[in-house]
């Protein structure tokens, strides 16, 4: 029962949890929001490119990556990078590549189809009249994409950016399964040290209840202000 | 690069003893989509009634509705899958507590409850959603009719709600099928944690994780042709 | 035939009684609403008390008090936003009102006690965007609240449901869905489902206001057919044209206020109000 909760526990945890363990995932969240975002950008661009080889390929990534389980995904990146890393740098054997990195490149990757998606109907929310215009005044495709079109999809879709970034900040508790030491791993770690899981996990929860309630709360608010100012 | 294939590891024996590893990772599909179809028959049924709960025109029936999705929107499912696992059976009166400790099967059973919830709170999202994207004479016209309210959403609003609302209930079935493999943290043997004690048993990793993709996509594919199929046979002749 | 104990509204009802006594005969052979009494004239049929309503702090019905006889035909108009759909919309408590009251048929729309879906299967309405369940085909369309609500068998329901079908003059199109049919038939279906329900009086919410032009004739045709068999109908509308065909009384509104309340020669003879008389100005220029 809850009547031995013992709140002494976790505060003499709360330096590591949110030292170490938040510091972990908020920067993968960020890192890899932003890298999602650009990689994901360039999929949904290439994918509506129409050139054939360019767009099958995009779709294909895109489509693979949905259609498996982000620790699969996790799996897959941690055996693959170090093989990758070695051909990139020609190295005869396996490179060692740290575990954040690692992590980093995964979430990057794999979120990346997600924010295509939504950058996909991004772009596709701005009419066709505007890329016409942009054509008219003699812009190339590069310059149309970067100073009418881009930046209209963006704001268009900037609620539901944010909504699948805190999904990503959710998701990566999932390095769990490569014993990394984010805000669970770090939560789960005292957890078994000290033999009070019923303490860690609900703190757990609670925390990532509270930045993910009010971070959801404050994506609504933009949400309507965008509606409105359209 | 120096990686040694070897595709015909699927048909030497596993180390457990119980067939090769193919057998090994066909189980383990076998448990993913027992798992996923489990969880989702508690995922539809609770995720309508907390979508319709949000759609009432009732105050305390709103706030049900809207707490539920919340809280189970809002927490990671790896945390939620520890808090069914291991909190649980410690917050019960003890009697209770060590009953579920000592079920067997619990990991299956823990992960079809935890998904279930897990997933329902997506679909009361959008089955509200549904609900909502209908006309509001719908409603009136029902009631004009003299329809009660629970007869105005069996006979007219759900019917139409879950038609409108079917390709995004065929992605929340995936990711609900996906997400099985959050269980093996608590020992599920599903696919993707059958992949990686193979890995661990035989060093073939991209053998067995090529495997397991490929049959991820191969239940995707088979759940995006039965969705299209339905899709088709519920149809409108006239809509649209 | 006992004459009337109100003023106003009756004034036409022994003319009607007259003019159609060969159409009385057709009324069961082929009426709209067999097997319905014919009207008495005078007896109360929905009575409007006083009732005024608020969204917030926003009045949009004040005082609004008026009477409907059985039998009679009553068309409201008015500007946009003036609360005409909101007033009707209260008859059968589709939009709830914070003050007064409104009876129909002797049963009290805003009392606790009343059973609103029951009081609602008596009154029909029909909607500006008609409103067929679009995933029912027409006959399940006619049948579903015959037999949910009325618990009506499947067969008796039917029957009625593909008569009244064939009556709007679309007999060949059971088997369809709302989607397959135009607006000017869809809203024909939706007048044959609400009479399904034998209802003892219709509401009739600017039925032909979303329809295209070429379709107006159809539904109207309907409707006046229905008022010569002496169905007590409230409608909103802006077709003048059909309010000087069969109205027997109409209501001008305006900012949410009954303003004027007269019976049809009146009305369009000499509005008393220079509102009225603004509008009717503008509506029958064109």
């Amino acid at each position: 029962m809850l009547s031995n909760f013992d709140f002494s526990v976790i505060l003499t945890a709360l330096p590591y949890l949110f030292g170490t363990g938040m510091v972990f995932t908020l920067s993968l969240t960020a890192m890899a929001a932003v890298g999602g975002v650009i990689l994901g950008t360039l999929l949904a661009m290439a994918r509506l490119s129409g050139i054939p080889g360019v767009w099958h390929l995009a779709k294909g990534y895109v489509e693979l990556c949905r259609s498996l389980p982000l620790v699969l995904v996790i799996f897959w990146f941690y055996f693959l990078v170090p093989y990758i890393g070695a051909y990139v740098t020609g190295a005869a054997t396996p490179i060692q590549v740290g575990a954040f990195p690692s992590a980093l490149i995964t979430f990057m990757a794999f979120e990346a189809a997600y924010f295509a998606e939504i950058m996909r109907a991004g772009i596709q929310s701005v009419p066709k009249g505007q890329t016409a215009a942009a054509s008219a005044l003699g812009m190339n495709y590069w310059q149309t994409m970067g100073h009418v079109v881009l930046p209209q999809a963006f704001r268009n879709m900037l609620p539901l950016l944010l909504t699948q970034t805190i999904v990503l900040f959710q998701d990566t508790s999932l390095v769990y399964v490569l014993s990394l030491t984010d805000f669970m791993g770090a939560a789960s770690k005292v957890a078994q040290r000290d033999g009070r899981l019923v303490e860690m996990y609900i703190f757990a929860a609670v925390v990532y209840f509270a930045i993910c309630f009010s971070a959801s709360l404050l994506v609504r608010r933009l949400q309507r202000r965008v509606a409105i100012i359209r | 690069m120096n990686y040694n294939w070897n595709w015909s590891i699927f048909f030497e024996p596993s180390p457990e003893g119980t067939g090769t590893y193919a057998d090994m990772l066909l189980s383990g599909l076998y448990w993913t989509v027992v798992t996923a179809l489990c969880a989702w028959v508690i995922a539809f049924t609770l995720g309508s009634l907390m979508g319709v709960l949000r759609t009432l025109p009732s105050r305390t029936a709103n706030a049900i509705g809207t707490t539920y999705v919340e809280i189970f929107r809002n927490v990671p499912l790896l945390v939620q899958m520890f808090l069914w696992y291991f909190v649980l059976p410690e917050i019960l009166p003890r009697g209770i507590g060590d009953a579920v400790k000592q079920m067997p099967d619990a990991p299956f059973y823990t992960a079809v409850v935890c998904l279930g919830f897990f997933t329902a709170s997506r679909v009361a999202e959008q089955v509200r959603a549904g609900i909502q994207a209908l006309p509001r004479g719908q409603r009136m016209a029902a009631t004009a009719m003299g329809f009660t309210t629970a007869q105005t959403y069996r006979y007219v609003l759900l019917p139409n709600a879950y038609r409108i609302i079917l390709p995004p209930m065929t992605s929340e079935f995936l990711n609900n099928l996906k997400n099985t493999s959050v269980a093996l943290t608590i020992g599920l043997l599903e696919l993707t944690g059958r992949a990686r004690s193979m890995q661990e048993f035989s060093f073939q990793v991209f053998e067995a994780f090529t495997a397991a993709t490929i049959l991820y996509v191969a239940i995707n594919l088979v759940v995006v042709v039965c969705a299209s199929v339905l899709e088709r046979s519920v149809a409108i002749p006239g809509q649209r | 035939m006992t004459s009337s104990p109100m003023p106003a509204p009756t004034a036409k009802q022994p003319a009607v009684d007259s003019d159609h006594a060969p159409k009385d005969a057709g009324l069961q052979a082929g009426g709209l609403i067999s097997g319905a009494p014919k009207a008495v004239a005078g007896e109360t049929m929905i009575a409007i008390d006083a009732i005024s309503k608020w969204y917030g702090d926003f009045q949009v019905l004040t005082n609004c008090t008026t009477r409907v006889a059985k039998g009679e035909v009553v068309v409201v108009c008015g500007p946009s936003g003036s609360g005409k759909s909101t007033l009707i919309k209260c008859v059968n408590a589709l939009e709830p009102f914070q003050k007064g009251q409104i009876t129909v048929a002797g049963t009290k729309v805003l009392d606790k006690s009343t059973n609103l879906p029951k009081l609602r299967s008596r009154v029909g309405m029909v909607f500006q965007h008609f409103e067929l369940f679009p995933h029912l085909t027409i006959t399940d369309n006619l049948t579903i609240a015959q037999r949910k609500v009325l618990g009506r068998g499947a067969e008796d329901a039917k029957k009625r449901g593909l008569d009244l079908l064939a009556r709007v003059g679309l007999g060949a199109h059971a088997h369809k869905f709302p989607g397959q049919l135009s607006g000017g038939q869809q809203q024909r279906v939706a007048i044959a489902r609400a009479l399904a329900m034998n209802p003892v009086v219709m509401l009739f919410d600017e039925p032909t206001s979303a329809l295209d032009p070429e379709m107006v004739g159809e539904v109207l045709d309907v409707m006046v057919e229905l008022a010569k068999e002496g169905m007590t109908m409230m409608v909103v509308t802006h077709e003048m044209g059909f309010a000087r065909k069969v109205a027997d009384r109409v209501i001008f509104m305006d900012r949410g206020e009954i303003v004027e309340d007269a019976t049809k020669d009146e009305f369009f003879g000499s509005p008393r109000s220079e509102r009225a008389q603004t509008f009717l100005s503008k509506i029958l220029q064109h």
